[in-house]
């Protein structure tokens, strides 16, 4: 099996004791990518919101209580009002209750992008249009699920 | 202290020294000060002054104020017309996405002035370039948005720009889409969320 | 046979109500869920037959390729809830009075001007609501010299403002003292709010889509901006956000209405999360 496209080691986010699935921030300003992101995360057993860009999901993540905030963000990097970039550096100023691992999704192989990436404060960078396997396992091993991890890793010998 | 209505009408209307007259040569040597609040009021203004078209949008090149850069975009675009076209269209190819894509939401607002150069654009031989010119026909209303896409879809070679083509045709797709979306379809076979956008923008054509 | 000569209504396929809500959750950053759908299908039904298209298809392409907005804007009122009442979306005004105001106030000295700018004013029951809110629970008020600005672009209803006779309706959300303490009845069933409160708004007519009028307006501490600029056009809309930020004193507040997103108008302003209120903030 290929390993995703760089991937910098975290201790993984523990899945949430007692209060439920994990829950996913999908951020791109195309609403059919969005749409095919929720459909593979969510077929994956995990909780799926949605932002078109930088701004509508800053707003999104204030809105979240103590009890149902993010637990990953799969983030787009060119978007309309604020890229990708920008939403995460704004992120990274939050409190601790927002911190999430984040995996940056962007048309661009240049290396330099996935550093831009790392430097912004993301965990994971994928290239579009991302294999549903990369992008399960990328996110079932930022979020600490096992068990979507192991069954990702069949599917994509498969 | 308390409610206190304001008396003072100069504090609704300040009478500023002005340091420069509010004509044309006046504001565009505003558009350099060194202080970002005389620069967004030059800029502001200039949206009045169709003369200072080009030299407003040269502007944005230099500008590192991300609000005067707003509000050079929002007069570019209150202007209007083959200038601030053509001033713009080089930020399509810009490393920064803020202003790429201020340039973009400016020339989607301008379809008849955008139009002629919208076919050499999507022949260019960068693929981001190629990318954003469908993200700009997204915005774009001009009636051949959708004959422009269903060329990007039997044609390009680049699977992002077909796969940023086929969101914009699960909006604005006919008919007379279904052949390319099948072409699409068949030429990235292997490609999974091709597959998923082809079927839904057939689906959002329906038959009403 | 007597053909038929009455069309049936259009009908609105699940495809069509997808393809309608994105784009309309593109443009205005409002959601309609599915739970919504009779809601939404009723009003698209409405103005399929008053454009006269043939059908959902005919009349959602004339929307998308439309110059002039003009469809845009009468859908956007028929799918928006217009109604103006005294302490609307009052979660805001307990915010303006539990954190907002202290953190202004905490920047300037005891005495000093605090401005705050209602737009629009609309028949005046948001700024009065300001002003009830800050009488009554600001415990700071007597502190500081508090401006309440208001505007709006039709002199109608600055007039009627300026009146301040209200329906039994509008003050319904009123606490029963602030109603006795602040109105008195008049007519039938109507309320006419008291003389020293009409007194305490400036009242403006401004049209936030030119600089000349915006220009006046400095020093700004908070701005309440509420289902306005929702039925303005992608071009208005920034134009009115960005006149509001030169408003704005730096760390002055934005407010905008509970549906409607910076997201779709500016990325200048940050974003602060109180207790009770998302709000917008100009950068200090």
């Amino acid at each position: 099996m290929k390993p995703p496209s760089s991937l910098r080691s975290l201790p993984p986010k523990g899945v949430p004791g007692g209060s439920g699935m994990n829950r996913i921030l999908v951020v791109d300003d195309a609403a059919t990518v969005r749409m095919y992101h929720r459909k593979l995360l969510g077929d994956a057993g995990w909780h799926v919101d949605e932002a078109s860009n930088g701004v509508e999901a800053l707003e999104l993540v204030h809105a979240q209580g103590d009890a149902n905030a993010f637990d990953l963000y799969v983030v787009d990097v060119n978007m309309p009002r604020m890229d990708g970039y920008s939403f995460v550096r704004e992120l990274r100023k939050l409190d601790a209750r927002h911190q999430a691992p984040v995996v940056m999704v962007s048309t661009e192989a240049a290396s330099h992008d996935a550093s831009a990436a790392f430097d912004a404060g993301a965990n994971g960078y994928l290239i579009k249009p991302a294999r549903p396997p990369d992008l399960v396992l990328t996110a079932a091993l930022l979020l600490g699920d096992r068990t979507a991890a192991l069954k990702s890793a069949e599917g994509a010998k498969s | 202290m308390a409610l206190k209505k304001s008396t003072d009408t100069t504090t609704l209307r300040p009478v500023e020294a002005r340091e420069y007259p509010r004509d044309t040569d006046g504001l565009i040597a505003q558009l350099a000060d060194a202080d970002a609040t005389v620069r967004r009021w030059a800029a502001r203004d200039l949206a009045a002054h169709p003369r200072a078209a080009a030299v407003l949008c040269a502007r944005l090149t230099d500008e590192t104020d991300a609000s005067v850069r707003s509000v050079i975009f929002s007069s570019a675009a209150r202007l209007g017309g083959s200038v601030v076209v053509t001033s713009l269209l080089p930020l399509l190819r810009s490393e920064d996405p803020a202003l790429r894509n201020g340039a973009i939401e400016v020339l989607a607002g301008q379809p008849d002035a955008v139009a002629p150069y919208i076919e050499k654009l999507l022949g260019d031989a960068d693929g981001d370039v190629r990318i954003f010119t469908v993200n700009l026909l997204g915005d774009l209303k001009h009636p051949n948005v959708p004959q422009w896409l269903a060329q990007v879809l039997v044609n390009d070679v680049n699977v992002n720009v077909v796969g940023a083509a086929l969101e914009v045709l699960a909006e604005v797709g006919t008919p007379a889409s279904l052949p390319a979306l099948r072409a699409a379809a068949k030429r990235f076979a292997d490609d999974a969320y091709i597959g998923f956008a082809v079927d839904l923008a057939i689906g959002r054509i329906g038959v009403s | 046979m007597k053909a038929a000569s009455v069309l049936a209504p259009p009908v609105i396929s699940d495809a069509d109500f997808q393809k309608f809500a994105e784009f309309f959750h593109r443009k205005t950053g409002i959601h309609f869920e599915p739970a919504k759908r009779y809601f939404v299908d009723k009003r698209l039904v409405e103005r399929i037959q008053a454009s006269g298209a043939e059908n959902f298809r005919a009349w959602f392409v004339a929307l998308r390729f439309e110059t002039d907005g003009a469809e845009m804007q009468r859908l956007v009122n028929l799918m928006t809830v217009n109604e103006t009442y005294f302490f609307r979306e009052a979660y805001q005004f307990d915010c303006l009075v539990n954190n907002m105001l202290d953190e202004i106030a905490a920047r300037k000295r005891p005495g000093s001007r605090i401005r705050i700018w209602s737009i629009p004013s609309s028949t005046g029951e948001e700024p009065y609501s300001i002003a009830i809110y800050l009488l009554e629970r600001w415990a700071k008020i007597e502190q500081y010299d508090v401006e309440i600005l208001s505007s709006d672009i039709d002199t109608a209803v600055l007039q009627a403002a300026q009146r301040g006779v209200y329906s039994a309706r509008s003050v319904g959300q009123l606490p029963k003292p602030y109603l006795k303490k602040y109105f008195t009845p008049h007519g039938n069933d109507e309320w006419r709010i008291s003389r020293d409160l009409v007194d305490a708004v400036e009242f403006s007519r401004v049209n936030m889509s030119d600089a000349a009028d915006t220009r006046r307006f400095r020093d700004i501490d908070v701005i309440f901006c509420r289902n306005l600029l929702i039925y303005f056009d992608d071009l208005s809309r920034r134009v009115a956000a960005e006149a509001m930020f030169d408003a704005l004193a730096p760390g002055g507040f934005m407010c905008l209405g509970h549906s409607e997103s910076m997201s779709r108008m500016s990325s200048l302003y940050t974003m602060r999360r109180f207790p009770d209120a998302l709000v917008y903030q100009r950068p200090l």
